[in-house]
């Protein structure tokens, strides 16, 4: 997937991660460090490639089916957002972790007319946006207190 | 050919067990048929669902769904066969999915289920944008209408004992298992959409995926995910697309629906045609068409660019399996009332003009009307018209996403074509949609 950050805050900077070995899989990739980007690129099989922002630096995973999935870190590299986009809905619990069971309370089954409406979560310190259809999946899941300041959900795309 | 010569009344118990087509004798003719006795075609209802949604603690009757029925059999049986009413049409997905609970247990037991190279039997989750389904994978002689394909795959949701628990893999997704009917709200679906499988080369190899998940499923479980071949005809491994696999009017299907009357309707009759310009009754007209992403697009397949309040969203798309429209628009009241979280709901009825272009440049009015989704669910009305959402709690100044999102209120006094991909269809190549 190609990169499609085009914000003015993007520096034309690119690091090609080697497949560095030995990274501990302990915290998953939504508020965790630089190691859970490599434990999320194992547990995909994924390449990864970093670009380097004004205020963070943006991990793009390509998957297997042609998908992609961004993590966005601050200079500390902690990951305070993950974007999601492909064929697919990627594995949630990896790249949410402990967040994952906090979106899946808040989507369960609703009372009443089925109405297919996307995964989301709206609290002061976690957001999950999502949408799409079978075969086009996209979403979006955001730490918003942690991300550096002037960052904007635009540039999750 | 010999089915588009019988007549309608015929067809039904003539046709209602021959899906391998094998029994049938030859008349000799060899004519072409008058309008009136083409079978490509299927009778949509939109009504409140299986009477079983309707019983229980949970009751509760569906809105804005589209069901046909179909009839399966088992394979090289013209007796050992089942008509399932209530299968949601789905534009928006790939592959026959019915639930084990509807199937009689003769039925069920004599869909052959696919095995696997290592000669176990094969699983499969599918996504949905809302949660997901497992169950196994099992081969049936589909019909429907005058069409029909032998031995074709299909995921039997919530099917029992090795199936009976979801593989972590298929639930980390996220979302709901909507594994059986109450949660589904459908005996089944038929995903129709603009690919011709269900996962296509993303499950070619062990391990890979899309919305389609393929599992080994020996006796202590499903658990690996396998590669599925990617196939419109026999042997099939993947879901194909129903569509694409039938032997003739295979480049895509046409859903033509009357318009609803402002305040809504009790139920709709409409109906799904087979195949786009095969046929005197499936022509493009003066339709436009707009062409859509293929399945080798990075963002998925399906995708086209809506045009709304000068902002171009190129993740919109048309989905009779959407039953609303999703829209991001912070300046459309949202609903006040319990349960109607994120529902729009305007003053009075409000004109929207969102323009659809194609990847082919083509353009062309999406013109709608945005009614109250408080007052459209204070009546039993199952068909719904200009109901609408705002799928973006988090971030109402619609920075994300690019989306606007044609649910089947769209379909609702329209004609709305979805070509195959690869398949020629009135002149143009699928994937597309027209209108």
């Amino acid at each position: 997937m190609a990169v499609k950050l085009t914000s003015a805050g993007v520096l034309p900077l690119v690091l090609w991660v080697g497949l560095v070995a030995g990274a501990p899989a302990a915290n998953a990739a939504l508020g965790g460090a630089y190691d859970s980007v490599q434990a999320d690129r194992a547990h995909f099989a994924a390449s990864l490639k970093s670009t380097a922002a004004a205020t963070y630096t943006v991990h793009t995973l390509t998957l297997q089916n042609g998908g992609g999935v961004k993590e966005f870190a601050r200079p500390d590299g902690t990951v305070f957002a993950v974007s999601w986009r492909g064929p697919g809905r990627p594995d949630l619990r990896q790249l949410l972790g402990g967040y994952f069971d906090t979106m899946q309370a808040e989507n369960g089954a609703r009372a009443g007319p089925r109405h297919r409406r996307p995964l989301t979560v709206n609290h002061p310190d976690f957001v999950v946006e999502s949408g799409g259809h079978s075969g086009a999946f996209w979403g979006l899941a955001m730490l918003p207190g942690t991300a550096p300041s002037g960052f904007s959900a635009s540039d999750l795309r | 050919m010999l089915k588009r010569l019988w007549a309608l009344g015929a067809l039904v118990l003539l046709a209602a067990c021959g899906g391998g087509g094998g029994s049938s004798s030859s008349s000799g003719t060899t004519t072409t048929p008058p309008p009136a006795t083409l079978t490509n075609l299927a009778t949509v209802t939109v009504d409140q669902g299986p009477p079983a949604l309707n019983t229980g603690p949970d009751a509760y009757t569906q809105d804005n769904v589209a069901y046909v029925s179909v009839t399966l059999c088992a394979p090289g049986s013209t007796t050992n066969c089942q008509t399932i009413d209530h299968v949601q049409v789905d534009t928006g997905s790939v592959g026959l999915r019915v639930f084990a609970s509807v199937l009689n247990a003769s039925l069920l037991s004599a869909m052959t289920p696919q095995s696997d190279t290592s000669g176990n039997p094969v699983g499969e989750c599918y996504q949905y944008v809302d949660g997901f389904v497992f169950g196994s994978v099992r081969a049936a002689n589909f019909q429907i209408g005058g069409e029909s394909v032998a031995n074709m795959p299909v995921n039997v949701m919530g099917d029992s004992g090795v199936y009976a628990t979801v593989p972590a893999s298929c639930s980390s997704s996220g979302g709901t298992n909507e594994s059986n009917v109450q949660a589904f709200g459908a005996n089944g679906i038929i995903g129709i959409g603009t690919t011709t499988t269900d996962c296509g080369s993303a499950c070619a190899s062990g391990g890979g995926s899309s919305a389609a998940i393929y599992y080994d499923c020996p006796s202590s479980g499903c658990s690996a995910i396998i590669g599925r071949a990617s196939s419109t005809t026999a042997p099939f491994q993947q879901l194909p697309n129903p569509v694409a696999a039938m032997s003739v009017d295979n480049n895509g299907s046409v859903l033509v629906l009357p318009q609803a009357p402002a305040a809504g309707e009790a139920t709709m009759t409409g109906t799904l045609y087979f195949g786009i310009g095969t046929q005197t009754n499936n022509g493009l007209g003066s339709a436009t068409v707009y062409t859509a992403t293929t399945s080798s697009n990075p963002s998925g397949s399906g995708l086209i660019t809506a045009i709304y309040k000068g902002q171009a969203l190129d993740e919109s798309y048309l989905d009779s399996g959407t039953s609303l429209y999703l829209f991001v628009d912070s300046t459309i009241a949202t609903c006040t009332g319990s349960g109607f979280s994120g529902f729009y709901c305007p003053a009075s009825p409000m004109s929207l003009s969102p323009t659809i272009q194609g990847l082919n440049g083509a353009t062309g009015s999406a013109a709608f009307t945005l009614n109250n989704a408080q007052t459209l669910f204070s009546t039993s009305n199952a068909v719904l018209p200009g109901l609408g959402a705002n799928p973006n709690v988090a971030f109402p100044d619609g920075a994300y996403p690019n989306s606007f999102a044609f649910g089947l209120p769209f379909f609702y006094g329209r004609s709305v074509f979805t070509a195959i991909e690869g398949r020629s269809a009135g002149g143009t190549v699928g994937p597309y949609f027209a209108f």
